[in-house]
């Protein structure tokens, strides 16, 4: 919840495509074959002379599923169209939602139809998404393929056809993995087969760094930490909304296991106790919302501590504002964009040790305790004692130091340098990539995945005899050096008729 | 801060595992303190292998009861033994093993008194007896290929359902299992009094022998060794005396179970790599459960 999405931040251009109906139909060959020749003249080689990237962002989870990925890829994604990039995103289709739709400033969005196994991820065979994903590579004339979260099938799926085409690849994980049980075992040997021929990996912490690197057994040199960012005009400080004759504590996160929501269960009551003058305010939705209810239940707090649901990203703010203290109990975390967006709201700070979180906020801004009830208790009591005595820094002060912290611009500049790094490595030709995938999985799990390789090559092969690159048609380019956003894309008051004629067109056979 | 910034020019600032400062090194810099919260095996747990052959002993007294079951079975069915003579051998055991009991468990607070122990003894013998003719015809209409089937998966489950983590008395499962293979087998047998002898006996083996046997492990730790090799002797022997060969595979099974596998997991043990770090997650140590009780 913490972590909620905004669609419409950054860009001041209203979406004009969200809410218009579209077919399923999408990346058929169907265009008029004029396109190609209007728009044909940057090719692969234009891009990289251009110094600009034609980028697809590949992973099943993005709006309108909400969460931190979703929001990473959205947000990065406009910051490299504002830099000049292309970017188109590749996911799979959300109930109704299928098709191509445009997001702010020309961010192109398919939504592939493929079959959702579990969790939103979709089902792998390794092949079936293969037509699919080479029609939007050929249509858009991708150069880097960069998917996203190592939960999300569809995104190995595009790592492992975009190397059988020969494009670049970059991969960003959010997660933590451990390595003690059988699950574990299987994806972290999955990861490997993944990530062993990927140009580039990027991890959003340090920790998240050395996790990845041991999980998938890589080369620690290619793998590049870059944080996830947190929009500070979101999340303004508003001191006039709190309570000044009670301390406020803020709990905003889904309410389940891992997020440690049984050690709040047992805080709630023991802090009660002692602070006649405290009260929670609990926003998000989730299975441990029953043992919250029983606390509140058993100990008769239904005056002090407010369960408020599901939150929508908007409102997240309106409730952040209103407390003193921001707890964060999770029991693991590759990057904690809750606390960021806590601190950037003025409040006094208190979390967890795990995972990534010592690395997101300054000692100043954050109290760190062990994951146990009486650590949590006595962190909390610390910042409470201080909160009376008035010692803390004003919530402007606050945002103040925060809001210079992590930002989108600063994340896609660094990504960016991650894409020309990338595009100067060479994608290993079949065989290279199959003695790669057999010295690096190991004998048994390699040899397998090199027959899938190979499979997956004849694949591309017999596809490409049966629908050839050039006779698939080249989609106007919405961002990027080419871009006709803004310019006469999607209207009809533009200069140049044949662009209008085809933009328009082009537009309505996406989205009509 | 790129990944491909100049990695050659070292700042002379040390880098720090934080992401809040832009640090003047690239993003894919690799320090000299990567991976140096890495732990190995903290939780892997050093095995002496007497002790491991010690544990295996219940298994391996579980599989000689199994067998003993098995041979008595087969004495009576061929008429060897007759029912009286098996019903008061287990009498005599049961106020054996039940003095036993109870003077092992001398400290500790009864929460039954002794009349209740002898009530529900006798309820219990005094319902088999009543319905050993049902249980005797239960099973006529059945093939006996498919009884024995039965009773052999049903012995099978109850071995391997049976909860041998200590401290545990026979679980659910595996008690019902073992009964049910007894009654699949009693009603092959010639009498329904055989029938009742037989079924009173699985009970003293399957369900109270366990109990007997836990307590003796609790108290007098030093007695158990000796009450399984005693178990497994009598399992061998009793097995030999019907059938020599079953007898050497029923030895070899016990000598692999107690012996070897114990030296298995113990140098196996040596190659156990468990990694773990900050990227754990954390388990709550915390007892919950007093917040809502």
């Amino acid at each position: 919840m913490g972590q909620r999405k905004r669609v419409n931040v950054q860009s001041p251009v209203p979406c004009p495509s969200e809410t218009q109906p579209f077919s399923p139909h999408t990346h058929s060959s169907t265009e008029i074959p004029h396109h190609t020749h209007a728009f044909n003249t940057s090719g692969h080689h234009g891009y990289l002379q251009s110094g600009k990237h034609s980028i697809c962002m590949v992973s099943d989870f993005f709006y309108p599923n909400m969460g931190g990925v979703e929001s990473h890829i959205y947000q990065l994604s406009q910051c490299l169209i504002e830099k000049g990039h292309k970017v188109v995103i590749a996911t799979h289709a959300y109930g109704e939602r299928r098709g191509v739709r445009y997001l702010n400033n020309g961010l192109k969005v398919y939504y592939l139809p493929l079959q959702v196994m579990y969790n939103q991820s979709t089902a792998t065979t390794c092949f079936h998404s293969l037509p699919l994903l080479r029609c939007v590579f050929v249509r858009e004339r991708i150069t880097v393929v960069h998917a996203h979260s190592s939960f999300s099938a569809m995104a190995h799926d595009a790592l492992f056809h975009a190397k059988t085409m020969g494009l670049n690849t970059v991969f960003t994980d959010h997660s933590l993995f451990g390595f003690a049980d059988l699950s574990s075992v299987l994806t972290n040997k999955l990861l490997t087969v993944s990530l062993c021929d990927t140009n580039h990996i990027v991890c959003v912490s340090y920790t998240s760094k050395e996790n990845t690197v041991l999980r998938a057994a890589l080369n620690p040199d290619i793998v590049s930490v870059i944080p996830n960012a947190v929009d500070p005009t979101d999340f303004t400080p508003d001191p006039s909304c709190r309570d000044s004759s009670k301390i406020t504590i803020v709990v905003v996160s889904r309410l389940v296991y891992r997020k440690g929501i049984d050690l709040l269960g047992g805080i709630i009551p023991e802090l009660c106790a002692k602070h006649p003058d405290l009260c929670f305010l609990i926003g998000g939705e989730g299975p441990k919302r029953l043992v919250l209810e029983e606390v509140r239940e058993k100990y008769q707090l239904h005056d002090r501590v407010r369960l408020l649901g599901a939150l929508d990203h908007k409102d997240v703010r309106d409730v952040l504002v209103q407390g003193h203290i921001f707890l964060n109990t999770s029991l693991t975390e590759a990057f904690c964009m809750a606390i960021v967006e806590g601190a950037s709201c003025g409040l006094q700070v208190v979390s967890t040790r795990v995972g990534g979180i010592p690395e997101v906020l300054p000692d100043e801004l954050v109290t760190l305790c062990e994951p146990t009830v009486s650590s949590l208790c006595v962190g909390l009591e610390k910042v409470i004692a201080r909160q009376r005595a008035g010692k803390v820094p004003s919530p402007a002060a606050i945002h103040r130091q925060v809001q210079t912290l992590y930002t989108w611009r600063n994340v896609a500049e660094r990504t960016e340098k991650v894409y020309d790094h990338a595009c100067r490595q060479p994608v290993l030709p079949l065989p290279a990539r199959l003695r790669r995938l057999r010295s690096h999985c190991g004998a048994v799990a390699g040899s397998i995945f090199s027959f899938v390789a190979v499979i997956n090559f004849l694949f591309l092969l017999f596809l490409q005899w049966l629908f050839p690159n050039h006779l698939i048609d080249v989609a106007v380019d919405a961002s990027g050096p080419g871009g006709r956003w803004g310019r006469g894309f999607g209207k009809e008051e533009s200069k140049d008729p044949i662009v209008a004629r085809c933009a328009v067109e082009d537009t309505r056979r996406l989205k009509c | 801060m790129g990944a491909d910034s100049d990695a050659g020019a070292s700042p002379a600032v040390p880098w720090r595992k934080v992401l809040y400062e832009r640090q003047p090194f690239p993003d894919n810099y690799v320090d000299r303190r990567f991976l140096e919260e890495l732990r190995r095996n903290i939780r892997v747990r050093r095995y002496s292998y007497w002790a491991v052959v010690r544990e295996t002993g219940l298994v391996s007294q579980q599989l000689s009861c199994v067998a003993l079951f098995l041979t008595l079975w087969s004495y009576m069915e061929q008429g060897n033994v007759g029912p009286l003579t098996l019903l008061w051998t287990g009498l005599g055991c049961s106020v054996l093993g039940y003095t036993l009991y109870e003077a092992l468990g001398g400290g500790i607070d009864r929460e039954r008194t002794r009349c209740a122990d002898l009530q529900s003894a006798a309820v219990f013998m005094a319902f088999t007896f009543g319905f050993s003719p049902v249980l005797k015809t239960l099973t006529e209409s059945v093939s006996t290929d498919t009884v024995y089937a039965m009773s052999a998966g049903m012995l099978i489950a109850h071995l391997a359902s049976f909860p041998y983590t200590q401290p545990s008395l026979p679980g659910s499962l595996s008690l019902n299992a073992a009964l049910f293979a007894s009654v699949c087998l009693a009603s092959r047998l010639p009498g329904t009094l055989h029938t009742f002898a037989m079924l009173s006996c699985a009970l003293l083996v399957f369900a109270l022998w366990p109990c007997l046997l836990q307590r003796l492990r609790h108290t007098a730790e030093w007695t158990f060794p000796w009450a399984a090799g005693m178990v497994c002797v009598c399992g061998v022997v009793g097995v030999g005396t019907l059938w020599p060969a079953g007898a050497l595979l029923l030895f070899l099974a016990l000598v692999i179970l107690t012996l070897v596998c114990p030296l298995l997991l113990v140098r196996l043990q040596r190659h156990k790599d468990n990694i773990h770090g900050p990227w754990d997650e954390a388990e709550i140590s915390d007892d919950l459960s007093r917040f809502l009780s």
